[in-house]
């Protein structure tokens, strides 16, 4: 099993990405209108970017120390490009969904998705990826009047 | 006090048509959801959520009450037939429930598990009907600057939820904090972080964000770490225990129900810690603590009657003062929010009869799942063998059906996609999910309640120090807060934490 990896260089990141969040916090939160006795309305917004401002202080510098918390050991077939790939189909999925239609883009979908999970089951696959979308419209659209995306297509 | 009258009528609403068949369903569900490892009852209740849009508000609640306490006893059949717990809450029904699967008396320990986690839930739902009305009369006594402090206090407990890393549990908090901010001010009506997009102006999209943290988050995470689980082959049969097998587990049940109240209405403290507190306390009052993880039948019993006895004092804070007790009964808030039924005191005013309904309904999800998983007992133990190939994608669907359902808008899609993956990016580098989720509902109602309250005052701030329900809060709170600190500074110097 793969040795655990620190968390060092995540943990920098994501104290340098926090550090202009709040910044911006502080930005907008001077231009908001103050109206009288009711307290400034800035005044939770930047209570709380000061505390995440400390706290992502901290965390970077104890990820500097090298005190950050490790990944735990990978388990076997960890696959971060397969993630990737199902990210950019599910966007793809869900910027084709209002034009095509549900049952349209789902069953590409579908199948697109085993095929990047290793389903090489080519049949039953493609039964899969027709008869969950037809069946979740019947249910939904159909019997309970949950409205599904209508595009050019069905 | 409990107003019997409106219960029996609440048991009356609940077993009558369209709801008794939501129940049912939603305990049938939520079995299935819990046996299955990697899905969590809070995922299960988000994704359902939409889906009880179209009815009625209880039928659609009871429906959700019927997946938590269906989830929260589900895990443990994955517990006991392939030693992976199927919930986080499980984990403590693996000591004893494999051993006795392995003895081949899987069935037996899935009839114990299933029958002792309904009296622990049980219990504890009688126990919320009796104590909730209590509560929420004393609350009515509450006015801004109370709220003010609830709300800190709840905020205080969400360290608790840290997990390994105290400092990215604060993360995560503060940035549901700033999530909650989004949209236009509640006091001065003005858009607040809302980079000029007009579908900002009503803040974020709730049930989609909470759709993608906790469900489609952990959709791509099964995605990366896609693992075959091992298949169910045990036999299953001699499902129902006898009387003498109960009446030895009746110890186990006495110490498991109280504990699992208590820990449940603790904010921020849940039902795996109630099975391991209500395990670890059966063995230690055995007369044979060294046969405990050999397939002791009171092992199981004390792990699931404590795991389900913790959700009656979950749900008790959030409906009587609107404090989510954890992860899952935050999302329960969101949908009864939904609903229209804001949850805390006033609800017992308005409507009390809404109340007293999920009161019965509570109760009843506890007596359903054990109806059905003594008779699905082995139709839930294939459903363990489920291809996760289609399983994944299936979740992927439904979240995204799920979020198209509510608004019926592409923005509540992307909102899914977009909270989704950074739920995953959390998960993956340890930022816990469930602070930023608490802090999303708690940060709401800590700002408008301040900036009531100075109103109140006229900009006066030594109200949140001059009245003595508020300043006894307050004080809680930062107890909490140093105890929080202090015990997770010890499991730091005795290196089992980062800071």
């Amino acid at each position: 099993m793969p040795p655990p990896v620190s968390m060092r260089n995540v943990d920098i990141v994501a104290a340098l990405v926090l550090l202009p969040v709040c910044l911006y916090v502080f930005y907008e939160s001077g231009t908001w209108p103050v109206p009288p006795d009711m307290g400034n309305p800035a005044w939770i917004p930047r209570g709380v970017a000061v505390c995440l401002l400390a706290a992502a202080g901290l965390l970077l510098v104890r990820a500097l120390q090298g005190r950050s918390l490790t990944l735990p050991a990978r388990l076997a077939g960890a696959d971060r490009a397969r993630v990737v790939w199902v990210a950019v189909l599910t966007g793809a999925y869900v910027i084709l969904l209002e034009r095509l239609g549900f049952i349209a883009t789902t069953a590409p979908y579908l199948f697109g998705f085993g095929l990047a999970l290793g389903e090489r089951r080519w049949v039953r696959l493609a039964l899969f990826a027709v008869v969950v979308p037809v069946a979740i419209y019947a249910l939904f659209d159909v019997t309970l009047h949950v409205p599904l995306p209508r595009g050019w297509l069905f | 006090m409990i107003d019997l009258a409106l219960l029996l009528e609440g048991f009356g609403t609940v077993l009558s048509g369209y709801t008794a068949i939501a129940l049912i369903l939603g305990s049938f569900f939520g079995i299935i959801i819990g046996a299955i490892p990697g899905l969590t009852a809070t995922m299960g209740i988000a994704l359902l959520v939409p889906f009880t849009f179209g009815m009625t508000p209880i039928t659609g609640i009871v429906m959700l009450l019927g997946i938590y306490t269906g989830a929260i006893y589900g895990g443990g059949i994955a517990s006991i037939l392939i030693k992976t717990p199927g919930t986080p809450a499980a984990m403590a029904t693996v000591f004893d429930g494999y051993p006795m699967a392995q003895k081949g008396l899987a069935g037996k320990a899935i009839g114990l598990a299933t029958i002792s986690s309904g009296v622990g839930g049980t219990f504890t739902a009688l126990c919320l009907a009796f104590f909730a009305p209590i509560l929420a009369s004393f609350a009515l006594r509450f006015s801004a600057p109370e709220y003010f402090a609830l709300a800190v206090f709840g905020l205080s407990v969400t360290i608790t939820l840290s997990g390994r890393s105290p400092v990215k549990g604060f993360i995560s908090g503060t940035l549901g904090l700033l999530v909650a901010m989004v949209g236009l001010d509640p006091m001065g009506g003005f858009p607040r972080f809302t980079f000029g997009f007009a579908e900002l102006s009503g803040g974020l999209s709730f049930v989609p964000m909470l759709i993608g943290l906790f469900a489609l988050s952990e959709g791509f995470h099964q995605v990366e770490v896609i693992v075959t689980a091992p298949k169910v082959t045990a036999v299953i049969r001699d499902i129902l225990p006898t009387l003498r097998d109960l009446k030895a587990c009746l110890p186990a049940y006495l110490r498991a129900c109280p504990i699992g109240l208590i820990v449940g209405i603790t904010p921020a403290i849940g039902a795996d810690t109630s099975a391991f507190l209500s395990y670890a306390e059966t063995k230690r009052a055995s007369k044979h603590p060294e046969l405990f993880g050999t397939g002791v039948p009171e092992g199981v019993a004390a792990a699931q009657c404590g795991e389900n006895a913790s959700t009656g004092g979950d749900v008790l804070p959030m409906i009587t003062l609107g404090i989510p007790g954890d992860a899952a009964t935050a999302v329960l808030m969101g949908a009864l929010t939904i609903h229209n039924l804001q949850p805390g005191p006033m609800l017992f005013r308005s409507h009390p009869e809404v109340v007293h309904q999920i009161f019965a309904g509570m109760i009843l999800a506890n007596i359903a799942f054990v109806i059905l998983g003594l008779l699905f007992a082995r139709f839930f133990a294939q459903v363990i063998n489920i291809d996760r190939k289609f399983l994944v994608p299936l979740i992927f669907v439904s979240c995204m059906v799920g979020s198209y359902a509510i608004n019926n808008v592409f923005y509540d899609l992307v909102t899914c996609v977009v909270f989704g993956f950074i739920g995953y990016l959390m998960i993956r580098f340890e930022f816990p999910v469930a602070p930023m989720v608490l802090a999303q509902i708690l940060g709401g109602m800590m700002e408008s309640n301040f900036r009531r309250a100075l109103a109140m005052s006229r900009g006066d701030p030594t109200i949140f120090v001059t009245r003595p329900i508020t300043v006894t809060i307050l004080v809680l709170a930062a107890f909490t807060t140093i105890v929080a600190v202090r015990r997770q500074r010890q499991a730091l110097r005795e290196g089992s934490m980062a800071l």
